[in-house]
C-alpha cells in the first residue's frame, strides 16, 4: 500500500514524459495525483488512530534488507554485503500520515493551478510535479536513514528543474540558490547519518534513535551528540528554514512558478521540520541535559524568534505581495521550530498542527497570488489596489486565506500559533522570553498581512495598463479578447480554492481531529527511549 | 610455459595486438586503418571477458598465481583492477571511435596517418596498468607505471594539430620523467635499505614477526612498534609518495592537470582523467602495502603526510575548479579533487594501524574497498562528462574543438534532451546525490573514515563536497536553464550522434544509474571490492614451473 504512494506519481511521470502528445499531459497529471490522494484516503481507512502501545504505527512496512545485519558479517567467510545495513522500509506513524496527506491534497490543486500559466514543455513540467509528489512522500513514508536522505536529497532535483525552467526572469540564479544552499546544510546531515549507521548498526530509524538513546546517554557523549545534533541540524535548518540561512527562500519563492511556490512553501519546508521533529530532537536533544545541549537548543529558539520578528518586518515592506508571503513563511517557520525546540507536548504537537497549517494557508495564497499575476502580470503593491471591486469571489478568498495565515480565531492559523506560544512559555529550555517575543511576532504578522490585504483588495480599483500585444495571455475566461479586462476567477480556479478554504475552517473549528491523533506518535518523540529497535539487530559492540 | 601463457595472457594480448596496430597503421589504405580500432576493441572485450572469468573463479578459491621468480603475482586486488581497467578501457576506447574528427580534431580520429600508433598506444598504455596491478617486483612496477604513462605523453602531442596540444604534451613529458626520476630514487632507496626488489620479501623483511604467524599477527594487538620503520625506507617512501602524487595530480603536483587536459584532445583528456590516476593509486597502494605489512603497520608520520596530501588535493581541486570557465579545465580540477577523496580512503587505511583499534582490519578493508570502489564510480561516470562534451560543437566552429566554455554548452540540453541528460546524471553523480554511484562512492569512503576516528577529514570532505556541488551544478544549468549564444553555428537540423560514442555515453549513464539505485548490482561490486581489499587473502601460492 505504502509503496504504491511511492510508484504511481513516479510511473505516472514516466508515462506523462512518453505521452505523444503534450496536451494530455496535464489531465494524465491530474489523474495521476488524485490518484495518489485515493491511495492515501485508503491508508487513512487502514490506520489505527488511538494504538494501545506506544509502538509505532505503522500500517505496513515493506522491508526489503540488502546485507547481512553487519554483526553476523564476522562469522561468514567473505564480506558479501554493501557494507551497511540500507534497507527499503517504509511506514507511516499519525504524524507522517498527516503530512503524506497534506502532501497528496496540496499536489493535485497545485497542477490544477498550472493549467493556463504552464504553456511551455508541458510535458516535461508536469513529469517533474510529479517525481516531486513521489519523493516528497518517500521522505515522508521512510522508515529507514537513508532512504530517508536519499528522498530529502532527491527533491532537489524536480524543483530545481521546475524553478530553473518554468520560474520569473531571475530564475537561474534562483534555482542555484536553492539546490546550492539546501545541498551544502545536507551533506554534514549525511555525515551524521552514516556515523549513526555505523554506530547503531544499521540504519533504521528507530534502531538509530534507540541506539542514541542508550550507548549515547551518558555525560561523556556530550560532544558526540552535539556534533551529531549541528550535523543534523545543518541540513534542517537550511531547509526550514531558520533566521541566517533562510536567505534562498525569498528569492526562490518569488521566483518559482506558482504551483512550485505552492509546493515549496506547503510541503518542502516541511521536510525541514519533519526532519528536526523525526531525527535532530530525539537523537540530539532528547535524553541528555547538558548544559551544551540545552544552550544549543536555546540557541536554536533564540534564532526562531529572530526569524520571527525578522521575517514579519521585513515581510511588512515588500513591494512584491509573493516576496511578502515567502518572507511571512520565515516568519512562521520560526513559529514552527519554536514549538519543537520547547521539547514539551503542547509545543510539539502545535508544531506539527502548525506544519500542516501552514502548508494549507500559505499554499492557497500563493495560488491566489499566482490568479492575480496570471491577470495583470504583476504583482507590485504599488500597482494593484481594490481587486475586490473587479473580483469580489477572489477578494473572498484572499481575505479568507489571510486571516487564516494571521492566526485568526476560528481559522486554522490561530490553534497552532497558540499552542507553540505557549509550549515556549511553558518549556523548560525556553521559557518567558522567547513566548513574549514570539507572541510579538503575531502582532506584526497580522501587521503585513492586512497591510497587504488592505492595499491590494480593498481601497480605489486601480490595475496595471495591460500590455495589449502581451501574447502569454491573461485569464481564459476573458473569451479571448485581448482587450478585454480580466473577469472574476473561473471555475477552476474556484474549484481549487474551495478545498483550502473548507479544510482551513474545518481545521480551525476542530483542530483536534489532528491534535488527538498525533499525541502518542509526539509522546514517542519526546520519550524516544521507548521507541523499540524495529528488529532483534545485533547491535554492534 | 604455458603457466606462464596463462598468468600473463591478458598482457600478451595488449601488447601483441598494439603491436599489430601499429603495423596495420603504416597502410597506405585508409580501408585497412578502419580495422585499427576495430581490433583494438576486439582485444580490449577479449581481455575484459578473460578477466571476467578469472574473477568468477578467484571469488571462490582463493589463490595467489605466482610466477617461479616471483616477479609477478596475481591475487583478487590485481584481478579487480584489471577488470576494471578493461571495462572502463572500453567505454574510452568507444570515446575515441574514429567518427568525431571535426569536433575532436584529432587527426588520428579521423583514420589519418597516425591511426595505428594512437590505438596501439592507447593499448600499452592500458598494459602498463595491467603490469602496475600484477607486479610483484619493484623493477617491474617501475616499468608498468611508465609503460601506462609515456604512450599518454605522445597521445596527448598527436591528438590534435595545435600547437596547444603539442605545448601540453611537452610540458607533461618533461613533469612526467622528473616525477619518474623521483619516484625511481625512491625505489633505488627502497632496494638499498631492504636488499630485495620483490614487494613481498621486502614485507617480511620490514615485518619478521607478521610473516611469521601471517594474518594471525594482523589480527593481534596493536603494537606501536609495529609502525616504526627505518628513517631510510621512510624517506624511500615518501620519494614514492611524491612520485605517485604527480600520476594522481595530487596537490602540489598538480599544477600540470590544467593545461594538460585542455591542450588535448578531448577523449585523450578522458584518458588521461582515468588511466594515470589508476596507475598512481594501485602502485600506491601496493607499496604501502609492502611497507606496513599484512596488518598496515605504517608510522605516523605517513598517515599525516597522507592525510594532508588527501585535504590539500581536494580543497585546492576543487577551489580551482570553482574557479573555471573552461570546461575541459573545469574537469581537469574535478578529477584532481576526486583524486582528493580517494586519497581520504589511502589516508584513513594508513592511519587505521595506530587508532582504529582492535577492529582495524575491518577498517583497513572498508577503507582500501572504498577507494576501489571510488575508482570504479569515477571510470564509470566521468566517461559520460567527457563524451557529451564531444558531441557538442565549439561556438565558434574553431577546426578540432569540440565544446569548451559555458557559452558552447549553453541551452544545449533543451536542444539535445537526452544529451543534457547525460550531462546532467554525470554531473548528479560527480556531485554525489544519491541514486547515482558517486552517492555511494562517497558513503563508502565516508564509512572507514568515520570508523578509524578521522572525524575531521569527513567533515572536510563533506565541504568539499559542497564545493563541487556549485560548480557541477553551473554544467547543468547552463545546459537546461540558459539560453544557447546566438552566434553558435549550429548545424541544421539533428545532428547525428556517431553510434560508439553515444554507446560509451550509454554505457556509463547506464552503469551510473545502475550501480546507484539497482543496490544488488551494486553489492556484487561491493563485495568484489571487499575481496579485492583483502590482498593478502589465501597464502598457498601455485606455482608454475617452466619446463
Amino acid at each position: 500500500m505504502l509503496v504504491l504512494l511511492l510508484i504511481i506519481p513516479l510511473l505516472g511521470a514516466v508515462i506523462g514524459a512518453a505521452l505523444p502528445n503534450p496536451r494530455f499531459a496535464k489531465t494524465w497529471a491530474l489523474i495521476v495525483s488524485l490518484l495518489t490522494l485515493g491511495v492515501a484516503i485508503g491508508l487513512v481507512s487502514q490506520f489505527n488512530f488511538h494504538p494501545k502501545v506506544e509502538a509505532q504505527n505503522t500500517v505496513d512496512s515493506i522491508q526489503l534488507r540488502f546485507g547481512a545485519v553487519p554483526g553476523t558479517a564476522a562469522t561468514g567467510s567473505a564480506y558479501t554485503l554493501l557494507p551497511l545495513g540500507v534497507s527499503f522500509a517504509l511506514g507511516v506513524d499519525s504524524i507522517s500520515l498527516w503530512l503524506v496527506l497534506l502532501t497528496v491534497f496540496l499536489t493535485p490543486l497545485a497542477i490544477a493551478a498550472s493549467f493556463d500559466s504552464i504553456k511551455e514543455r508541458t510535458k516535461e513540467y508536469y513529469a517533474w510535479m510529479l517525481v516531486l509528489l513521489a519523493c516528497m512522500l518517500g521522505v515522508f513514508v521512510a522508515r529507514d536513514l537513508l532512504l530517508f536522505y536519499v528522498f530529502f536529497e532527491l527533491t532537489l532535483i524536480p524543483m530545481f528543474f521546475i524553478i530553473g525552467l518554468w520560474g520569473g526572469p531571475d530564475r537561474r540564479r534562483a534555482a542555484g540558490k536553492f539546490f546550492l544552499f539546501t545541498f551544502t546544510g545536507s551533506v554534514f546531515t549525511l555525515a551524521a547519518i552514516i556515523y549513526l549507521g555505523i554506530h547503531a548498526g544499521g540504519f533504521f530509524i528507530s534502531d538509530v534513535v534507540h541506539y542514541a538513546q542508550t550507548a549515547l546517554s551518558g555525560p561523556e557523549h556530550t560532544t558526540v551528540r552535539l556534533l551529531l545534533a549541528l550535523g543534523l541540524l545543518a541540513g534542517f535548518a537550511v531547509k526550514v528554514p531558520l533566521f541566517p540561512v533562510h536567505t534562498w527562500l525569498p528569492l526562490a519563492h518569488t521566483e518559482a512558478p506558482t504551483a512550485g511556490s505552492v509546493i515549496l512553501a506547503g510541503v518542502l519546508l516541511k521536510l525541514g521540520t519533519y526532519g528536526l521533529l523525526r531525527l535532530a530532537i530525539p537523537i540530539g536533544f532528547v535524553g541528555n541535559t547538558a548544559p551544551i545541549l540545552t544552550s544549543l537548543l536555546q540557541l536554536v529558539g533564540l534564532l526562531c524568534v529572530v526569524g520571527i520578528i525578522y521575517g514579519a518586518l521585513v515581510a511588512w515592506v515588500q513591494q512584491d505581495i509573493k516576496k511578502l508571503v515567502a518572507y511571512s513563511s520565515v516568519s512562521h517557520l520560526g513559529f514552527c521550530v519554536l514549538g519543537l525546540a520547547a521539547l514539551n507536548t503542547i509545543g510539539i504537537q502545535g508544531s506539527v498542527l502548525y506544519m500542516i497549517n501552514h502548508g494549507l494557508s500559505t499554499g492557497a495564497l500563493f495560488l491566489v497570488i499566482g490568479m492575480i499575476y496570471d491577470r495583470y502580470h504583476t504583482r507590485d503593491i504599488n500597482q494593484l489596489s481594490g481587486l475586490a471591486k473587479r473580483m469580489p469571489v477572489l477578494a473572498f478568498f484572499f481575505v479568507l486565506f489571510a486571516m487564516s495565515s494571521i492566526g485568526l480565531p476560528g481559522l486554522n492559523g490561530f490553534t497552532s500559533e497558540f499552542l507553540t506560544i505557549l509550549g515556549a512559555f511553558t518549556s523548560h529550555t525556553l521559557g518567558i522570553k522567547y513566548g513574549v517575543f514570539a507572541a510579538i511576532g503575531v502582532i506584526l504578522g497580522a501587521v503585513y498581512m492586512l497591510h497587504m490585504v488592505a492595499c491590494v483588495i480593498w481601497g480605489p480599483l486601480k490595475t496595471p495598463e495591460l500590455d495589449h500585444n502581451d501574447s502569454h495571455g491573461s485569464g481564459h475566461d476573458d473569451g479571448g479578447h485581448a482587450h478585454a479586462v480580466p473577469g472574476d476567477i473561473n471555475g477552476r480556479e474556484i474549484a481549487i480554492l474551495v478545498p483550502l478554504a473548507l479544510a482551513i475552517v474545518l481545521l480551525g473549528v476542530m483542530p483536534n481531529a489532528i491534535l488527538k491523533t498525533i499525541l502518542p506518535a509526539v509522546e514517542l518523540v519526546q520519550k524516544p527511549e521507548k521507541m523499540k529497535p524495529t528488529q532483534a539487530l545485533v547491535v554492534a559492540d | 610455459m604455458t603457466g606462464y601463457f596463462q598468468l600473463l595472457l591478458p598482457e600478451l594480448i595488449l601488447g601483441t595486438v598494439a603491436c599489430v596496430l601499429m603495423l596495420l597503421g603504416c597502410s597506405m589504405k585508409v580501408a585497412t586503418r578502419k580495422l585499427v580500432p576495430i581490433l583494438a576493441l576486439v582485444a580490449l572485450i577479449a581481455v575484459f571477458a578473460i578477466q571476467l572469468g578469472r574473477q568468477g573463479s578467484d571469488n571462490t578459491s582463493a589463490r595467489t598465481l605466482t610466477d617461479i621468480s616471483g616477479t609477478f603475482r596475481i591475487f583478487h586486488f590485481a584481478q579487480y583492477i584489471k577488470l576494471l581497467v578493461a571495462g572502463v578501457g572500453i567505454m574510452l576506447l568507444l570515446l575515441a571511435w574514429p567518427t568525431n574528427a571535426e569536433g575532436t580534431g584529432n587527426s588520428a580520429l579521423n583514420v589519418g596517418q597516425e591511426t595505428g600508433e594512437f590505438f596501439g598506444l592507447m593499448l600499452l598504455s592500458l598494459c602498463g596498468i595491467f603490469l602496475v596491478a600484477g607486479a610483484n617486483d619493484i623493477i617491474l612496477l617501475f616499468l608498468g607505471i611508465e609503460l601506462a604513462s609515456i604512450p599518454t605523453y605522445i597521445m596527448v602531442s598527436i591528438s590534435r594539430p595545435n600547437p596547444v596540444a603539442q605545448e601540453a604534451g611537452v610540458k607533461y613529458f618533461f613533469l612526467g620523467a622528473m616525477s619518474a626520476a623521483i619516484m625511481l630514487f625512491g625505489f633505488s632507496y627502497l632496494y638499498g635499505t631492504t636488499g630485495s626488489i620483490k614487494l613481498d620479501q621486502i614485507s617480511q623483511l620490514l615485518h619478521p614477526q607478521a610473516a611469521v604467524s601471517g594474518l594471525a599477527a594482523s589480527m593481534a594487538e596493536t603494537d606501536p612498534a609495529q609502525a616504526v620503520i627505518q628513517p631510510w625506507v621512510l624517506l624511500a617512501v615518501i620519494m614514492l609518495v611524491v612520485g605517485f602524487a604527480f600520476k594522481i595530480a595530487a596537490v602540489p603536483l598538480h599544477v600540470y592537470a590544467g593545461d594538460v587536459y585542455q591542450g588535448a584532445a578531448t577523449p585523450v583528456t578522458a584518458f588521461l582523467s582515468f588511466v594515470p590516476k589508476t596507475s598512481g593509486f594501485v602502485a600506491l597502494i601496493k607499496i604501502l602495502y609492502a611497507v606496513g605489512g599484512p596488518a598496515w603497520a605504517l608510522p605516523t608520520q605517513l598517515s599525516k603526510l597522507l592525510w594532508v596530501l588527501a585535504v590539500l588535493t581536494m580543497t585546492f581541486g576543487n577551489v580551482l575548479g570553482l574557479l573555471q570557465t573552461n570546461l575541459k579545465r573545469l574537469l581537469a580540477y574535478s578529477s584532481v579533487a576526486h583524486s582528493g577523496y580517494m586519497l581520504t580512503g589511502i589516508a584513513a587505511l594508513s592511519g587505521a594501524y595506530l587508532t582504529a583499534g582492535r577492529d582495524r582490519n575491518d577498517v583497513q578493508t572498508d577503507a582500501l574497498a572504498g577507494v576501489i570502489f571510488y575508482l570504479t564510480a569515477y571510470g564509470i561516470m566521468n566517461a559520460a562528462a567527457f563524451g557529451v562534451l564531444m558531441l557538442l560543437p565549439a561556438r565558434d566552429g574553431r577546426p578540432g574543438t569540440s565544446a569548451e566554455t559555458f557559452e558552447d554548452i549553453a541551452g544545449q540540453g533543451r536542444r539535445h534532451v537526452g544529451l543534457g541528460l547525460c550531462m546532467a546524471v554525470a554531473c548528479f553523480s560527480l556531485i554525489g546525490i544519491p541514486l547515482t554511484v558517486g552517492f555511494w562512492g562517497k558513503v563508502f569512503l565516508i564509512k572507514p573514515a568515520f570508523a578509524g576516528g578521522n572525524n575531521w577529514l569527513v567533515i572536510i570532505v563533506m565541504f568539499n563536497a559542497a564545493i563541487s556541488a556549485a560548480y557541477y551544478l553551473r554544467i547543468v544549468a547552463t545546459m537546461f536553464l540558459r539560453d544557447p549564444v546566438m552566434d553558435a553555428v549550429q548545424p541544421a537540423g539533428d545532428a547525428k550522434f556517431p553510434f560508439p560514442i553515444a554507446a560509451a555515453i550509454g554505457l556509463s549513464v547506464t552503469g551510473t544509474l545502475l550501480l546507484g539505485t539497482v543496490l544488488p548490482v551494486t553489492q556484487v561490486f561491493t563485495s568484489s571490492t571487499h575481496i579485492a581489499a583483502r590482498i593478502d587473502d589465501g597464502h598457498e601460492s601455485v606455482r608454475f614451473e617452466a619446463k
